[in-house]
């Protein structure tokens, strides 16, 4: 038996809960736009079917929280690039399968006899290295804090010679500045993602309602927990005093997870990072540190600057990651890019916008 | 992908690892990401293979009681 999560989709406080937020809505007459920046919150909350639950004046923005979608086809050219010149397996989450790097994906690549394999997670990459000792086995990791910490134990303990980690991983904080930074974004608060604030606790959003003045609420993904979530922003807003609030606290501690942030700090510097069509971001990237350089792909392998493509023609999913564009304006949505035949990133992994937006198809896009 | 899945950890195994329950399937996970003391019966969040959190009971316990004073207000 898992956590009893039934309470938090009881239809009766989910009920009270939008009542709630219907009546804090109305003190203003302002449009009010939320981000959340996790890919999980946009699965979750559209199979809940909220946005169609929530008051017309307040809109929920998708930012860029699914990893694979914001992973630079720069990186997926490279992974094949190793693919192609060594004699190499390359593991990776399944997600990560169909993203297009500049001419194929990594699916297509096996279609042509590339050894790539979906593993559940790193370890299980480290146990094929372990089984074919004659093959180098590079596991091509993405994601945000989440992953990073489990992709890190490994990095810190595992010494296979024939086995290397291509680090894709990203911080969130710095990317939530640049966010809000941004003359082109319109939004007045952050759904704060429940489980990468389990590794990193709350402190790390502070400086945003500090510095910014902007409100932050941690949420998790239960109906009941992001309605919570977003009825702690609209407090927030509507009072005019924005902090960091906790609405996740049977997981999330405000010190997060302090094993696994020592393992993070011990395994990768903080580097910059490519962010889908969004360029280089600084700050926002986890990569190895030299002190375990033997277990770095990028190292290990001399690989020369490539010419990359990050957006096939027509693609928008630069401007839908950061929300700019909702995936209906898209002039390929369900024609050229579909959840079965993926143009974009944003249409691959069952987290990204586009795909969530194509597979519940009661999503309601505002005008 | 920062899905995490709660489960119950039921036995204690060796190097790290416990047997968790996660809705009915059994599968092994790593403890080395965590450094609260884990007892059998206490629920955690798994993400690929890892426990990277244990539920806070009484935590959970004063959220119930939060809901309950907003939406009564």
């Amino acid at each position: 038996m898992a956590e009893p999560t039934k309470v938090y989709r009881n239809k009766k406080i989910v009920d009270s809960l939008i009542k709630k937020i219907k009546e804090e809505s109305e003190k203003t007459e302002e449009k009010i736009r939320i981000m959340h920046v996790c890919g999980t919150h946009e699965h979750d909350l559209v199979k809940a079917g909220l946005r169609s639950l929530l008051p017309k004046n307040i809109e929920l923005i998708a930012g860029p929280g699914c990893p694979v979608c914001v992973s630079s086809a720069q990186d997926v050219d490279e992974v094949l690039w190793i693919a192609d010149n060594h004699n190499t397996t390359i593991t990776t989450f399944g997600d990560m399968m169909r993203v297009p790097g500049s001419s194929e994906s990594l699916y297509q690549a096996q279609g042509r006899g590339i050894d790539v394999r979906i593993v559940y997670g790193v370890s299980d990459a480290i146990t094929i290295a372990e089984n074919s000792p004659e093959k180098d086995v590079i596991f091509f990791s993405v994601g945000f804090e989440t992953t990073s910490c489990v992709t890190a134990a490994e990095v810190v303990r595992t010494t296979l010679p024939n086995f290397s980690i291509y680090s894709s991983h990203k911080v969130i904080p710095p990317a939530m500045e640049l966010l809000v930074q941004r003359d082109d974004l319109e939004f007045q608060g952050f759904l704060a993602p429940g489980h990468v604030s389990t590794i990193i606790g709350s402190k790390p959003y502070e400086f945003i309602p500090e510095k910014y003045n902007f409100p932050v609420a941690i949420s998790g993904f239960e109906p009941v927990d992001i309605l919570m979530g977003i009825h702690s922003l609209i407090l927030q807003i509507n009072a005019n005093s924005p902090r960091v609030d906790n609405t996740y606290g049977r997981w999330v501690k405000p010190e997060g997870n302090t094993a696994a942030l020592r393992t993070i700090d011990d395994a990768y510097v903080i580097s910059e990072a490519r962010w889908r069509g969004l360029g280089v971001w600084p700050a926002t990237g986890h990569e190895i540190s030299d002190k375990y350089s033997h277990i770095d792909a990028k190292k290990k392998y001399d690989i020369p600057e490539l010419e990359f493509k990050e957006l096939h023609s027509g693609c928008i999913c630069d401007e839908i990651l950061i929300g700019k564009t909702k995936p209906n304006e898209c002039q390929l949505f369900m024609k050229a890019c579909r959840p079965d035949h993926p143009v974009g990133a944003c249409m691959v992994s069952h987290e990204g916008t586009c795909n969530v937006a194509a597979t519940y198809e009661e999503i309601q896009w505002e005008d | 992908m920062c899905l995490a899945i709660p489960a119950k950890v039921c036995e204690f195994l060796e190097n790290k690892r416990v047997m968790v329950d996660i809705t009915g399937v059994k599968r092994e996970a790593d403890t080395s990401l965590l450094e609260d003391q884990l007892e059998i019966g206490d629920y955690v969040l798994i993400h690929t293979g890892f426990i990277i959190a244990k539920l806070d009971p009484k935590q959970a316990q004063e959220d119930l009681k939060l809901w309950d004073e907003i939406l009564s207000s």
